[in-house]
């Protein structure tokens, strides 16, 4: 159903994938299988022209090795955005792609309508460490991020014990994908010490989205983003766990177009 | 052809209810100072005993936060080493460059080493293994643009006259002038070791430097990187010198081949399978998806996945067996990867002290000149001129 586009933004090539119909809408994937179309999209899809940009180094999107920092991030996703001509829009960003649009809501907090964190990384708390994604195993990755362990992903994940096990254009996006997002959350882990404190920049009427399972970021992470960004409301997806738009599509997209409705 | 001894001083001491990795999260709870005390004195005693047996150098190099190798600071075991031997080569293979910060602290160490040796050091450059990404909180990631930075600084230290500038995109420095500088002009030779990533491969090839292949893999893995390598050299214009090529091997020579056999096998498995464990372990970005798959591939040739000890001996994992065996098998290797430096680990894993000191002796006595006299070298054409002392 999506229709794919190339993008040239800032020397970096972006593969798009545009689907739906209605006001435009942003989904910042995680780095995970979200960067692809997904039943998820499809239901959004459904009120909104869903906009899915695969980040640099995911997918055939180039221009990883100009990204040091979440900074180069958040700035490439506003010149995305004026590229494309989308003034103020609603922005679903999941786990990895959540922290991102939380950068974007408090740093340019006029480009953001609408703001929906999913599971988003990019906060720390001592008290309750995000999971080790890097260091882990498939099998362990599928033991901390789903929920339902029957997931047909959780499942290959979990098949994957040996290198031997996995198909080699897959390793091959998992490395490349893993290596984007470690250029900007190796160190310090999958966040950034600075955007607690700017979070009450957010102008956005923004939804905190959290799968109550989530192995990987704590529920806790949600409750600090609900308590820091002003006005927020914080819904949980019982029996989910890290990923709620792969692993409960149905409610993943109902609470999203549910609260993007409201005026 | 030279002949070095190399030694990882490892933790022979792992508990046997212990079933995890050597590396990154080993209880460190596991070390005795107390017994660290007696490794450390009586490895350095096996490497400055290198010297009078005849080798041409020896080798020791850097690993953190774990079992296998307890050398997080190789530089101050080369220090002993300078002071306490007068003839033979040390090599440090190497310092990890984007662990040290800034580089110059490579620059500046080293050159202590070869002044306190009288020009004796070979200064071995490592981007660091995956590990030590894990135990550093360096990215990954950016592991080889800094190393590459790095080593262009360091280079810059050794052959352009200090106070420079330095404003690089990882390291920024108003005034470089490192103090002292080396006695080997135009500098320290540079050893490279790799576990096969094209990059490095290209990397060294394109500066004229030697390749170290990284052990326990099938000999054919070995091979394989050389002949790239080789192929590397050929594409930058020129023919690699086996000189530029070293290969590091397990080796244990005892009276007869079943001898050799029994005392060695248990701790080969203790270091296949206790050590090993958590080597590689390799962080996103250490390496490109390309070389990542490659070297991942190999796991079935890696020395932690061999079950048998016919599958060691027709790998080559370690040369193993009596004065006769490893001469001739030891040949027809070096003859067959082309290369020009054998790097021997003569300790390994819990191989105790009596035994490494008879491996030791019966390789020199009765393996290395037969090896010198094949290949055609001696010790006094290999020997290094020490400095002068003004």
């Amino acid at each position: 159903m999506p229709e794919r586009r190339t993008v040239r933004v800032a020397g970096k090539e972006v593969r798009l994938l545009v689907g739906g119909g209605g006001p435009p809408l942003l989904y910042l994937h995680s780095v995970g299988a979200d960067a692809e179309w997904l039943e998820a999209h499809d239901r959004l899809a459904s009120r909104f022209t869903v906009h899915l940009p695969a980040h640099p180094g995911f997918a055939e999107s180039t221009g990883v090795d100009q990204v040091d920092g979440i900074f180069d991030l958040v700035l490439h996703y506003v010149d995305l955005l004026g590229v494309l001509g989308l003034g103020a829009v609603p922005v679903v960003g999941a786990s990895f792609g959540g922290w991102i649009a939380a950068e974007l809501a408090a740093l340019y907090p006029e480009r953001i309508a609408r703001l929906v964190l999913a599971d988003a990384v990019g906060l720390w708390i001592d008290e309750a460490p995000i999971g080790e994604l890097f260091g882990s195993t498939p099998p362990e990755v599928a033991q901390m991020i789903f929920h339902d362990q029957e997931h047909p992903l959780a499942q290959m994940l979990r098949a994957m014990t040996s290198i031997a096990d996995v198909p080699e254009d897959f390793a091959y996006a998992q490395l490349r994908a893993l290596e984007a997002a470690a250029k900007v959350g190796w160190n310090p882990y999958l966040h950034d010490p600075k955007l607690e404190g700017r979070l009450r920049r957010v102008t956005a009427p923004t939804l905190v989205l959290w799968g109550r399972e989530d192995g990987l970021v704590p529920l806790v992470y949600g409750e600090r983003y609900r308590e820091r960004i002003p006005g927020a409301r914080l819904h949980v997806i019982e029996r989910c766990g890290h990923l709620p738009a792969i692993e409960r599509p149905a409610e993943f997209a109902e609470a999203v177009l549910g609260f993007l409705a409201q005026t | 052809m030279k002949f070095f001894m190399f030694h990882l001083m490892p933790w022979p001491y792992l508990p046997e209810t212990y079933v995890g990795p050597a590396w990154v999260k080993c209880p460190n709870g596991f070390y005795d100072g107390r017994r660290g005390h007696g490794l450390y004195n009586r490895y350095l005693d096996e490497l400055i005993r290198a010297e009078a047996l005849g080798f041409d150098g020896v080798c020791v190099n850097e690993h953190h936060a774990n079992a296998y190798g307890n050398m997080p600071s190789p530089n101050l075991i080369a220090a002993i080493l300078a002071r306490q031997t007068v003839r033979m080569r040390i090599a440090v293979v190497g310092n990890a460059l984007p662990l040290y910060n800034p580089p110059v602290r490579v620059a500046e160490e080293y050159a202590m080493i070869d002044c306190i040796s009288g020009g004796r050091l070979i200064a071995g450059m490592v981007v660091g293994g995956g590990p030590e990404y894990y135990s550093n909180g360096l990215n990954p990631a950016e592991a080889r643009e800094r190393f590459s930075e790095a080593l262009d600084l360091i280079l810059r230290c050794w052959t352009e006259p200090g106070p420079f500038v330095h404003m690089g995109k990882h390291y920024k420095l108003r005034y470089v002038n490192p103090w002292p500088t080396p006695v080997q002009q135009p500098h320290p030779p540079i050893w490279i070791p790799g576990a096969g990533s094209y990059e490095t491969m290209d990397f060294v090839a394109r500066r004229r430097w030697a390749y170290m292949g990284i052990p326990y893999f099938h000999k054919r893995v070995f091979k394989k990187n050389f002949d790239y390598f080789r192929e590397a050299c050929e594409k930058e214009g020129y023919t690699a010198s086996p000189e530029q090529m070293g290969w590091l091997v397990p080796v244990y020579v005892a009276e007869t081949d079943a001898q050799a056999r029994a005392e060695f096998e248990p701790h080969l498995w203790y270091f296949a399978k206790r050590l090993l464990p958590g080597i590689n372990i390799s962080p996103p970005g250490y390496t490109s998806p390309r070389s990542a798959l490659k070297m991942l591939g190999a796991f079935g040739e890696f020395l932690l996945n061999v079950g048998t000890w016919e599958q060691v001996v027709e790998g080559a994992y370690a040369i193993v067996g009596s004065p006769a065996t490893v001469r001739e098998r030891m040949a027809e290797l070096i003859g067959w990867l082309g290369v020009g430096n054998v790097l021997s680990l003569l300790q390994l894993g819990t191989l105790p002290a009596d035994l490494t000191r008879k491996n030791m002796e019966l390789f020199a006595s009765e393996v290395l000149p037969y090896l010198r006299d094949e290949t055609g070298t001696s010790l006094e054409s290999n020997a290094v001129a020490s400095a002068p002392v003004a």
